[in-house]
C-alpha cells in the first residue's frame, strides 16, 4: 500500500482531510478495509453474514424448490443431484427449507436482539447515571437492579419457554420472549460502562458547566459507552438465533410447516439414530456457520472499540 | 468466627431473593393460559366436575391468597404434586435433580480438563498456531447448538461406529439402577459395589458428557486465555523475571492469580447449565429436572415448574456462596 502522509494526529493529510465530515468517513472506511486485510477472519465474518442476508432475500430466486410443499413419494432421500440436501420425512427439499430459513430467524434474532439493546441500554445509562445518588431516582435505580438480579436467576430457557405459553405461540412472542431475556444484559453492561465513564473529567466538566443531566447522557456518557455494547449486540444476534433454534426444538418456537433451522433439526431427530443424519445436520450447519460469522463480526467490533487496539493496528501497517 | 459471619449475613439475603423467585415465577406460571382441571380430566369431563376439581385445588380463590397458600405450603416442604406423574414434585425433583447434576458436573469437569490446558497454552503462544486453535475453538463452540451436537455425536458414535451405549436414558433398560444414596448413579454404584449398574451408567453418560465438555470448554478456554495473558504481562509477572525466576515459577503464579475468573466462569456456567441442558436431557431422555419444566411448561403443568425454578435458584445461590468462600481461602487479600 502507497504511503499516505498523516497529519501529527493520524489522519491522512489528503484534500479530504480539510472537510471534517469527508475525512473521518474516508478515514474510517480505509481504516475498515486496512482491518480486514490485516485480520482475514474478520473478513470471513462479514463474509459469511453477507451471504446468508443475501440468501435470506433472495430465497424465493434461488431455492430449487419450495420450502413447504411435501412430496411424500420422495421422503428421506439422501443427499442427490436432485436434492442436494436430501429430503425430509414429508418429502420437502432439504436445502429449500435450510435456504428459506435464516427468513424468519434472522427476523426474529435481529428484531428481538435491538429491541433488548435499546431498552437495556437505556434503562443501564438512566441506572448507571443516577446511583449513589440521593432521591427517588436512588431507589429506582437500586429496584431496578435487583429486578434485574431476580429475573436473571431464571433459567433463561425455561423463562423464555413460559413467557413463549403465556402469550400464545406466534412469531411477535418469541421476539418478545428473546428481548426479555436479553435486556438484563445490557442492562448490566451498559451500567458498568456508565459508572466508570461518569468519573471521567469532562463528563464533570460538563456539570460544573451546568448542562442538563439527559444532555450529559445523551451526547457525552452514551457515545463513550457505545463500543462494548455494539460488539455485544452482534454475538448477542448469534445467541438469539441458537435460542430461537433451541425453542422450536422444544416446540414453543416457530410453528411447522414453516422452515426454520431449529425446527427442522427436531423433525429430523427421530430420524438420526436409524442412519438418516442429512435433514438434521445441514440445518445445524447452517445454524452453526450463521452464528460463528456473527461471533466473528462481534470480535471485529470490540477490537475497533478499543481505541488502543485501533492504534497498534495503525502502527503495524504503517511500517509494513 | 468471621467467616461464620459471612456465611450467616449472606443467607440472610437469601430469603428475601427467594421470595422475589418464587413471586415472579408464581404469576408467570398463572399467567400461562390452560386450565390444569379441564387438562387432567379430559374432554369428557362435565362442567360439574371441572368446577369440582377447580375448587379442590385451590384454583377458584383470588391469586394473592393463592400465593400465600402455595408459600406456606413450601415453608412446610410441600411442593405440590404434578398432575403427570401424580407424584408430589419433591419426589419427582428428588431423582431428577441428581440427573441434571451429575451430567452436568461430568459436564463441566470435562470442559475444564479440555478448556484450562488449552487456555494456559495459548496465552503462552501468544501469537502462535496455538493461540489462534485456542480463539478459533472458542468461537466454534459458542456458535454450536448443542442438541444437534448431541446429534452429530449419537450419529458417528452410535448409528456409525456402534461404540456406544443406544443414547436413551442414563442407564441400560436391562440393568437396575443402583440403590439410591446420592441420586448419582456412579457414585450410587460404587458405593454399593454394583458393578454392572456403573458400567452401564458410564456407558450411557459418555456421549452426553461429551457434547455438555465440547461445548462449554469454549467460554472456560476464551477466560482462562484471556486472564492468563492479563496476568503474565502484569507488574508481578515482570517482577518475577526481574529477580530471576524461572519461566516456570511465573507461569505457576501467573495461573494462581488467574484462577479467580475462572472459578468465576465455573459457577456462572453451573447455575447456567441447571436449566441450560435441556436440550441435552431431551435428547438423550435422560429424565433430568429441565426436561421436567419444560414438559410442565408445556403441558400448564405448574407445580413442577415452579418447584424446579425454587430448586435452580437455591442451588446457584449455594454454588455463589461456595465460590466466594472458595475465593476467600485462595485469594489472602480478601481475608484482610
Amino acid at each position: 500500500m502507497r504511503a499516505v502522509p498523516l497529519t501529527p494526529l493520524g489522519r491522512p493529510a489528503t484534500l479530504a482531510g480539510r472537510h471534517p465530515v469527508g475525512a473521518r468517513a474516508k478515514f474510517a472506511t480505509r481504516y475498515f478495509l486496512r482491518l480486514l486485510r490485516t485480520r482475514p477472519s474478520y473478513a470471513v465474518g462479514y463474509a459469511i453474514v453477507a451471504v446468508v442476508v443475501l440468501v435470506a432475500i433472495a430465497a424465493p430466486l434461488i431455492s430449487p424448490y419450495s420450502p413447504i410443499t411435501a412430496d411424500p413419494t420422495v421422503y428421506l432421500q439422501g443427499p442427490s443431484l436432485a436434492h442436494p440436501f436430501g429430503t425430509d420425512n414429508t418429502g420437502m427439499d432439504v436445502l429449500s427449507r435450510v435456504i428459506y430459513a435464516p427468513r424468519i430467524d434472522l427476523t426474529i434474532a435481529v428484531i428481538g436482539t435491538a429491541l433488548s439493546a435499546i431498552i437495556g441500554t437505556f434503562l443501564g445509562a438512566w441506572v448507571g447515571y443516577f446511583q449513589g445518588t440521593s432521591g427517588i431516582r436512588n431507589i429506582t435505580s437500586v429496584t431496578t437492579m435487583r429486578a434485574a438480579d431476580v429475573l436473571q436467576a431464571f433459567p433463561v430457557f425455561v423463562f423464555a419457554i413460559a413467557l413463549v405459553a403465556v402469550f400464545g405461540q406466534s412469531t411477535t412472542t418469541i421476539i418478545f420472549a428473546i428481548a426479555f431475556v436479553n435486556i438484563p444484559i445490557y442492562l448490566r453492561l451498559m451500567r458498568s460502562q456508565v459508572l466508570s465513564i461518569r468519573q471521567m473529567r469532562y463528563v464533570e466538566a460538563a456539570f460544573v458547566s451546568g448542562m442538563p443531566d439527559r444532555w450529559i447522557v445523551r451526547d457525552h456518557i452514551v457515545p463513550n459507552a457505545i463500543g462494548p455494547v455494539l460488539a455485544q449486540l452482534s454475538v448477542n444476534i448469534g445467541w438469539s438465533i441458537l435460542l430461537t433454534a433451541g425453542l422450536s426444538f422444544v416446540g414453543a418456537g416457530v410453528r411447522a410447516p414453516t422452515p426454520e433451522w431449529g425446527s427442522m433439526i427436531a423433525t429430523g431427530f427421530p430420524n438420526v439414530m436409524t442412519g438418516q443424519w442429512w435433514p438434521s445436520a445441514f440445518p445445524g450447519l447452517a445454524l452453526a456457520v450463521t452464528v460463528y460469522g456473527f461471533a466473528l463480526i462481534g470480535t471485529s467490533i470490540e477490537f475497533m472499540a478499543d481505541p488502543r487496539r485501533r492504534r497498534t493496528l495503525a502502527a503495524a501497517e504503517m511500517s509494513a | 468466627m468471621a467467616v461464620v459471619r459471612y456465611i450467616a449475613g449472606r443467607l440472610v439475603f437469601l430469603i428475601p431473593q427467594i421470595i422475589g423467585i418464587v413471586l415472579v415465577s408464581f404469576l408467570l406460571i398463572k399467567a400461562v393460559p390452560g386450565d390444569p382441571a379441564t387438562l387432567m380430566l379430559g374432554p369428557m369431563a362435565t362442567p360439574h366436575t371441572i368446577a369440582e376439581l377447580r375448587a379442590q385445588l385451590g384454583l377458584d380463590k383470588p391469586l394473592p391468597v393463592q400465593f400465600l397458600i402455595y408459600v406456606d405450603k413450601l415453608a412446610h416442604g410441600n411442593l405440590g404434586t404434578s398432575w403427570q406423574t401424580t407424584q408430589p414434585v419433591l419426589d419427582d425433583l428428588r431423582t431428577r435433580f441428581p440427573a441434571t447434576l451429575e451430567l452436568v458436573t461430568y459436564g463441566l469437569l470435562l470442559a475444564l480438563a479440555i478448556g484450562i490446558p488449552l487456555g494456559v497454552a495459548s496465552a503462552l503462544g501468544k501469537r502462535g498456531p496455538l493461540a489462534k486453535l485456542g480463539g478459533f475453538y472458542g468461537l466454534v463452540a459458542g456458535a454450536l447448538p448443542d442438541f444437534w451436537l448431541a446429534l452429530i455425536l449419537i450419529y458417528i458414535f452410535y448409528s456409525l461406529l456402534g461404540w456406544v451405549a443406544s443414547p436413551i436414558g442414563r442407564i441400560d433398560v436391562t440393568v437396575t439402577p443402583p440403590h439410591m444414596i446420592t441420586g448419582f448413579y456412579t457414585l450410587d454404584s460404587i458405593l454399593t459395589g454394583n458393578w454392572a449398574a456403573l458400567r452401564s451408567s458410564v456407558h450411557h453418560l459418555i456421549l452426553p458428557v461429551l457434547t455438555l465438555g465440547l461445548v462449554n470448554a469454549g467460554p472456560i478456554l476464551k477466560m482462562t486465555q484471556a486472564t492468563m495473558e492479563r496476568m503474565l504481562e502484569a507488574d508481578f509477572s515482570l517482577y518475577g523475571r526481574l529477580c530471576g525466576l524461572p519461566e516456570k515459577l511465573v507461569i505457576r503464579r501467573a495461573f494462581r492469580n488467574a484462577l479467580p475468573s475462572v472459578i468465576t466462569i465455573v459457577s456462572v456456567l453451573y447455575g447456567f447449565l441447571i436449566g441450560g441442558a435441556v436440550l441435552i436431557e431431551i435428547v438423550f431422555s435422560w429424565g433430568g429436572a429441565g426436561q421436567y419444566a419444560v414438559q410442565g411448561v408445556l403441558n400448564s403443568d405448574f407445580n413442577p415448574v415452579l418447584g424446579f425454578v425454587i430448586f435452580s435458584a437455591l442451588f446457584s445461590l449455594v454454588v455463589y456462596l461456595i465460590v466466594d468462600l472458595v475465593y476467600l481461602a485462595i485469594d489472602p487479600r480478601i481475608r484482610h
